[in-house]
């Protein structure tokens, strides 16, 4: 674990260097032990693949000093209660003008059509962070066999439910939005409820089913 | 109440941000200029973070259906009310049936126009903040457009006055823009950072059209990635006011929208330069300038202590709802 400063307002809690389940688990463990904490001086706290970063208010705290608390703390991180993980089946609609990126999936991996759907169905993902935009899960790790680049250019805009890949991950935008992922299909489920706490369906470490309708 | 007659280039309800959620994405969407924000509701006394219209471009005009106080802050422009003459970092009367007009941004970019009184309108994740992206919060999730109207609660008088000029920042180009180092530094050629940031011969660069709420790219001399070192990261939690180095070595100065990224980090605007970024406007020049955590921690401080000494509009009389 390797903590450093970021702005003037960021911890850093770095856990390892690459996307990974044992550093996933680290991440997840000392997000819900620092939300545990329920600390008025952490502002927001942004879980990913491989760190924490923790936002703090300067009003109410210094870097030093909470980052000297949370090492005292530290103990109590097996103690903490980590929530199950659920799982969550998302129907997809793969291809045509849903999953418009697919032929270049095709080309550029060389699988069919049906073979994509096939793979990428097979897997039961992990969501390894939140975010970027409200309730995007980063879904990995994708099989080796669907990798494909960014685009360069990303596009100004792809439709809500649009399911993309990218290097080694996969995930779903819940809202139309600019998008530089490879789209493959497009879900209709409901990602993001503004009007409902947790808003979120999916938290850090829920588990994720694709299914082709 | 108000009813918008042009919302100008683009016009939104916005407030101090919406905070606590970033975990599941949510950003926290405020006033891009915070300290004009909070100055426009103490000219009207209300709460500092409280809402008020963020606009930019000229034109924008609305009218009044209520007597309230109202004031313009950020930007400095030339407005009228009817036909008596306005200028920002004041406040006003205004009457039933007026028109406020904003005829020309003259210094800066984006204005707030706040009012004594509550808006009625929704909190959406505990904040009256636009996200325009995701088309929540705000007035119906969206800009506001002509014909719009807003009702005001709680409206009361507050005595006019006008900021002292000390306490109004400058925002006219070239802007300097103070960083820190940022995660990714080292990804970076100790040339193109000295270039970039260093203390001699800055780099210029230019604010780009492609400039929105989301962020701020420029264009200029590219940054050069060290041998070896990877054009992107695996994907991190944001800080707002981060510069972004995607591959072809052109930065983007990151607003509020995002809270992930994926793109190299050599630099991050310290917060007391924040407020400014809501002024960058296409065509402008910037330059870099790098600085230790502990002067931007006192410069913020100072910044702080500076804000405090405006003191809230004063309550005079009740007026109730209407």
């Amino acid at each position: 674990m390797n903590i450093s400063r970021y702005g003037e307002e960021g911890i850093r809690i770095v856990f390892g260097e690459e996307i990974d389940f044992d550093i996933h688990e680290k991440v997840r463990r000392y997000y819900f032990f620092l939300k545990s904490l329920q600390l008025k001086e952490i502002t927001d706290i942004i879980p990913s693949f491989r760190s924490c970063l923790v936002i703090f208010d300067r009003k109410r705290t210094s870097f030093d000093t909470l980052t000297a608390s949370l090492r005292e703390k530290e103990f109590f991180i097996s103690h903490v209660n980590i929530p199950e993980p659920k799982t969550c089946d998302v129907p997809v609609e793969y291809g045509g003008e849903s999953g418009f990126d697919i032929a270049f999936v095709a080309s550029h991996t060389g699988l069919s059509e049906d073979e994509i759907v096939e793979i990428h169905t097979s897997i039961i993902y992990t969501v390894f962070a939140v975010g970027f935009m409200p309730g995007f899960p980063y879904l990995g790790i994708l099989d080796q066999r669907l990798y494909v680049p960014r685009l360069e250019t990303p596009r100004v805009k792809v439709p809500k439910g649009s399911v993309g890949l990218a290097q080694l991950q996969t995930g779903i935008y819940p809202f139309d939005s600019p998008a530089g992922w490879r789209i493959i299909g497009r879900t209709s489920k409901k990602l993001f409820d503004y009007n409902k706490e947790p808003y979120s369906i999916f938290q850090i470490g829920d588990k994720v089913r694709f299914k082709s309708v | 109440m108000i009813e918008i007659v042009h919302p100008g280039i683009m016009s939104l309800v916005i407030n101090g941000g919406r905070h606590g959620h970033r975990e599941v994405g949510v950003p926290s969407s405020p006033a891009l200029d915070s300290y004009a924000l909070n100055t426009v509701n103490r000219l009207t006394g209300n709460e500092d973070h409280a809402p008020a219209i963020e606009v930019f471009g000229e034109k924008f005009s609305l009218r009044f259906s209520a007597d309230v106080c109202c004031a313009i802050t950020g930007a400095r422009v030339r407005a009228r009310l009817e036909n008596r003459p306005l200028c920002s970092w004041m406040s006003f009367e205004a009457r039933s049936g007026e028109l406020l007009t904003v005829d020309e941004v003259m210094e800066g970019f984006r204005y707030y126009v706040g009012f004594s009184g509550t808006p009625v309108l929704e909190k959406v994740i505990e904040s009256y903040s636009t996200n325009l992206e995701c088309r929540f919060g705000g007035y119906r999730g969206r800009a506001l457009q002509k014909g719009d109207r807003i009702d005001f609660e709680n409206i009361r008088m507050v005595d006019v006055r006008r900021i002292q000029e000390e306490f109004i920042p400058g925002m006219n180009q070239p802007h300097t823009l103070r960083v820190l180092k940022g995660p990714e530094i080292d990804y970076f050629t100790a040339d193109s950072l000295d270039g970039f940031m260093g203390d001699k011969t800055r780099m210029v660069f230019t604010v780009s059209t492609k400039a929105n709420r989301t962020g701020i790219r420029l264009e200029g001399n590219p940054l050069i990635f060290r041998k070896g070192a990877d054009e992107s990261i695996i994907s991190e939690g944001l800080l707002p006011g981060t510069i972004q180095v995607p591959a072809d070595g052109l930065p983007i100065i990151q607003l509020h929208e995002r809270t992930i990224g994926g793109y190299a980090r050599p630099a991050v605007i310290a917060k007391v330069d924040h407020d400014l970024l809501a002024h960058l406007k296409p065509g402008d020049s910037v330059t870099f300038k790098m600085i230790g955590l502990e002067e931007a921690e006192s410069l913020y401080d100072r910044k702080m202590e500076i804000a405090a000494l405006i003191k809230n509009g004063h309550r005079r009389q009740q007026c109730g709802n209407l």
